[in-house]
């Protein structure tokens, strides 16, 4: 009797367990109606106030449809990011034509509605996700006023505010703070390496003194990963370090510093790129090679076609794209073409195929 | 009249155990349930912060080799690559692989897209079958073709591996559809951890929806009771199983249709493995093994958000053929890496999700087709009180319903539904519908599967699909 009671009462509670599942489904599939029919609603009104301010045919009727536009979004942050939208992706005005005066507009949308007002109130009552949007969205708003509120919460313990406080720091420009997450950051090497890449491009302000800051305190690992991020900005006052860890023992650094001064592509630096071009580590070799193509000097176009045979594919593909870019005679490309080594032909063959038209 | 007691008593025994079968499973899916519950939810929260469109122009971003293996497919493979180009993503090539089709495939493609044959250099990091001639064109730079001899899926899906020049490569079928965000979400997964070498997307029945462009423009209900029968199913599978494993780094298989690899790490364990039919799941169980081996860091993940769509089979005769090919590719996979199973060395993967998928996957199957012939036989013996039969019945199938109304609210919480309020709801009454012969017709093709391993594990089979709504 009792096993048959359990089971009974167990089979009531699964039918319980689906009638709540079935509510909260229905609601929840309603929920999502509401927003779809509220996300239809805003745009078609929208429309018609987007191209109220877009065509408005003088400046007083201009200003009196952007305060209807700042009514209409009424302090929601996803209806002004809709409207914003809407006038920068607008066909056939004059987003198309003049950015600057898009520009001038949004700026005027913004002084009636207030959006860094609405990110601010959303960066004090929000949960860590909506203050980690809301630091992004100030930033790209230019809210100086904000900057200590968001360099507070870089040591935050949730991860993803930490971060999205510091990626606003770095449109700011604010090396300082930026530099001591980064240090903050630096022992976990599954994450710093990206961070580093993503922070330097995105930062607004003076990328040598945010470097400076990190390599006055930072780990060779973070040292070297700056350096290969660094690269790309031929920020001249770091060549005499990357000289030095060029001709130096720590592989890793060796590596950033080899990339760093292949890409600045000086005459100078060429016996170093040359020696480079003949180190064991392929990577080295691959990176001396692309800054010796920038040379263009008569030594550097042979070492590139000699990289053409080495036993490394990515080298040999690095040179022959390479050497593409260098002066080289017709002579030469028939002899890479023609000749016996079949790495450097293959190599050569698969860039050139490339480059021209079909039948 | 001892032989006659035995049988009696095996019987009564077996009925227990398939009790007990049932109801440990179900509690199993409970949990996985829950889990993806929450852990939906909470991607979700985390993604409205994560902004990943501003990582179109990172360098952080890593170029996909996007993979297309064909063999006779006309149909779709010309419109699938049109539809490929426009998918958003800042740097990714197609490379289209001709298995030795005996159609028009690749003079279809090399046509449409104006191409011409190249010299070109292979590094054959993976022995695959001859490549007769690779075709570019220059019009569109992004785009390679592939001819080579009949090899299998496996061998196609090595020779693009071979060919490719990213460090990231998908799979896809040539019969899908990506979201024009999906690569964007799912590159996520290696940016934000350094140590994913593999992602899977989630897969949804696009039978009844309308795509344009990799873009949902609208859904209605399919005419097919097997169609949408297979939207139940495909949801409680990716929005439950998946994400469950996958948050225990045991995620054993992502869908051939659509995954994200890192390429060295593939080319590390020697690709795909040829003469499979189970290609999918056997080299995700191989990663495990691999990296487990060589004591490295690794992440499987899935990301929920991220959608491929893809057109269910129509008919029972192509349903079967389907499921059929499933238990045969997990029946292959598991047999080949049986030394896997309740291995601490291999951790959660060793311990649980190995067990469960013999357990509960492969042999389920039998357990429950046995159940539905003895169950019933009992009873007829008297050897089986009719409350309990009647009891069991529809506690079983009370269960079923939780399991997959469930996933139907775990599909509300991705906030990505493609149906109305009111179409979720209908199509959730298939939840109940699913358990009164759907589901018996499923576990016999499965069975079938199982019985006749040794004959069809190297068989493909083509299933007709659906041409996807333009």
């Amino acid at each position: 009797m009792k096993v048959e009671l359990l089971s009974v009462i167990g089979l009531l509670l699964c039918l319980l367990f689906i009638g709540i599942e079935y509510i909260l489904h229905y609601r929840l599939a309603e929920i999502q109606d509401e927003r779809t029919a509220k996300a239809e609603n805003i745009r078609q009104r929208l429309e018609i106030h987007v191209e109220g301010v877009l065509y408005a045919p003088t400046v007083s009727s201009r200003n009196a449809e952007i305060e209807a536009l700042a009514a209409e979004i009424n302090g929601d942050f996803e209806v002004y990011e809709a409207a914003i939208a809407a006038i920068c992706g607008h066909k056939g005005s004059k987003a198309d034509t003049d950015p600057e005066a898009i520009d001038d507009l949004v700026a005027e949308i913004n002084e009636q509605v207030d959006p860094i007002g609405i990110y601010a109130k959303m960066l004090d009552e929000g949960d860590v996700y909506h203050k980690g949007y809301a630091c992004r969205r100030l930033s790209e708003l230019f809210a100086y006023e904000y900057i200590d509120k968001i360099a507070e919460l870089i040591d935050d313990k949730s991860r993803d505010l930490a971060y999205n406080a510091a990626m606003a720091l770095c449109a700011f420009g604010d090396s300082e703070h930026v530099a001591r997450y980064l240090l903050s950051i630096e022992n976990d090497r599954l994450y710093s390496g990206r961070i580093v890449n993503e922070f330097f491009a995105k930062f607004k302000g003076d990328r040598q003194e945010l470097a400076e800051l990190l390599f006055r305190d930072c780990n060779p690992y973070m040292r070297d990963t700056v350096i290969k991020t660094l690269a790309g900005y031929k920020i001249d006052a770091f060549r005499p370090m990357y000289i030095e860890g060029a001709g130096g023992n720590d592989h890793q650094y060796k590596i950033a510093c080899v990339k760093a001064l292949a890409a600045f592509g000086y005459p100078e630096d060429e016996q170093l790129l040359q020696i480079a071009a003949k180190d064991k580590d392929w990577v080295i070799r691959s990176s001396a090679v692309r800054g010796l193509s920038l040379l263009k000097s008569p030594e550097a176009l042979a070492t590139v076609k000699h990289a053409l045979s080495d036993k490394e594919w990515w080298v040999r593909q690095t040179a022959a794209q390479a050497i593409t870019k260098m002066d080289i005679s017709p002579r030469d490309l028939e002899e890479i073409l023609g000749g016996y080594d079949r790495f450097a032909a293959d190599a050569m063959k698969n860039v050139l195929y490339k480059s021209v038209d079909g039948p | 009249m001892g032989f006659l007691n035995a049988i009696r008593s095996f019987i009564v025994v077996f009925n227990y155990f398939c009790m007990a079968f049932t109801l440990l499973l179900n509690i199993i899916y409970i949990i996985q349930l829950l889990v993806s519950l929450v852990r939906v939810h909470k991607n979700y929260d985390k993604a409205f912060s994560d902004d990943f469109h501003s990582y179109v122009d990172s360098d952080n971003l890593l170029p996909i080799s996007l993979i297309i293996p064909a063999y006779n497919e006309q149909e779709h493979i010309v419109q699938n690559i049109r539809s490929l180009m426009k998918i958003n993503y800042p740097m990714y090539e197609i490379i289209v692989v001709n298995d030795g089709s005996t159609d028009k495939t690749g003079e279809l493609v090399i046509n449409a897209f104006n191409m011409h044959k190249i010299e070109t250099s292979i590094r054959y990091q993976i022995p695959t079958a001859d490549i007769e001639g690779v075709y570019y064109s220059r019009r569109y730079p992004n785009l390679l073709f592939v001819q080579k001899k009949n090899g299998g899926k496996s061998d196609a899906l090595n020779a693009g591996i071979n060919l490719s020049r990213f460090p990231l490569f998908t799979c896809l079928d040539a019969d899908s559809r990506l979201e024009r965000d999906a690569l964007l979400r799912l590159s996520m997964e290696f940016i934000k951890d350094s140590r994913t070498v593999v992602a899977g997307g989630i897969v949804r029945i696009a039978n009844g929806s309308k795509i344009v462009d990799g873009e949902l423009k609208g859904f209605t209900m399919p005419k097919k009771l097997i169609e949408r029968f297979q939207i139940v199913e495909y949801y409680r599978s990716f929005l439950m199983g998946r994400v469950f494993w996958s948050s225990t780094n045991s995620l054993l298989i992502v869908s051939g249709a659509f995954g994200l690899f890192r390429k060295q790490t593939v080319i590390d364990i020697g690709g795909y493995k040829r003469n499979t039919i189970g290609e999918d799941m056997e080299i995700i169980v191989r990663i495990h093994r691999y990296m487990h081996k060589e004591h490295k860091k690794y992440r499987v993940k899935f990301n929920e958000f991220s959608v491929c769509w893809t057109q269910g089979p129509m008919s029972l005769k192509d349903i079967r053929s389907q499921r059929r090919r499933w238990q045969i590719g997990l029946m292959d996979t598991l047999i080949s890496h049986a030394p896997m199973t309740l291995n601490p060395f291999y951790g959660f993967v060793g311990l649980f999700s190995m067990p469960y998928n013999w357990i509960f996957e492969l042999f389920g199957a039998l357990v429950e087709t046995i159940g539905y012939f003895l169950i019933p036989f009992t009873l007829l013996m008297g050897e089986l009180n009719m409350f309990f039969f009647v009891m069991y019945f529809l506690l079983s199938v009370a269960l079923g319903v939780i399991i997959s109304e469930g996933s139907l609210v775990v599909e509300q919480y991705t906030h990505r539904a493609a149906m109305t309020a009111k179409q979720s709801i209908a199509i959730s009454i298939y939840a109940v519908l699913e358990n009164f012969g759907y589901r018996q017709i499923i576990t016999l093709f499965r069975m079938e599967g199982i019985i006749k391993y040794r004959k069809l594990r190297k068989t493909w089979g083509k299933i007709k699909r659906k041409e996807f709504e333009q």
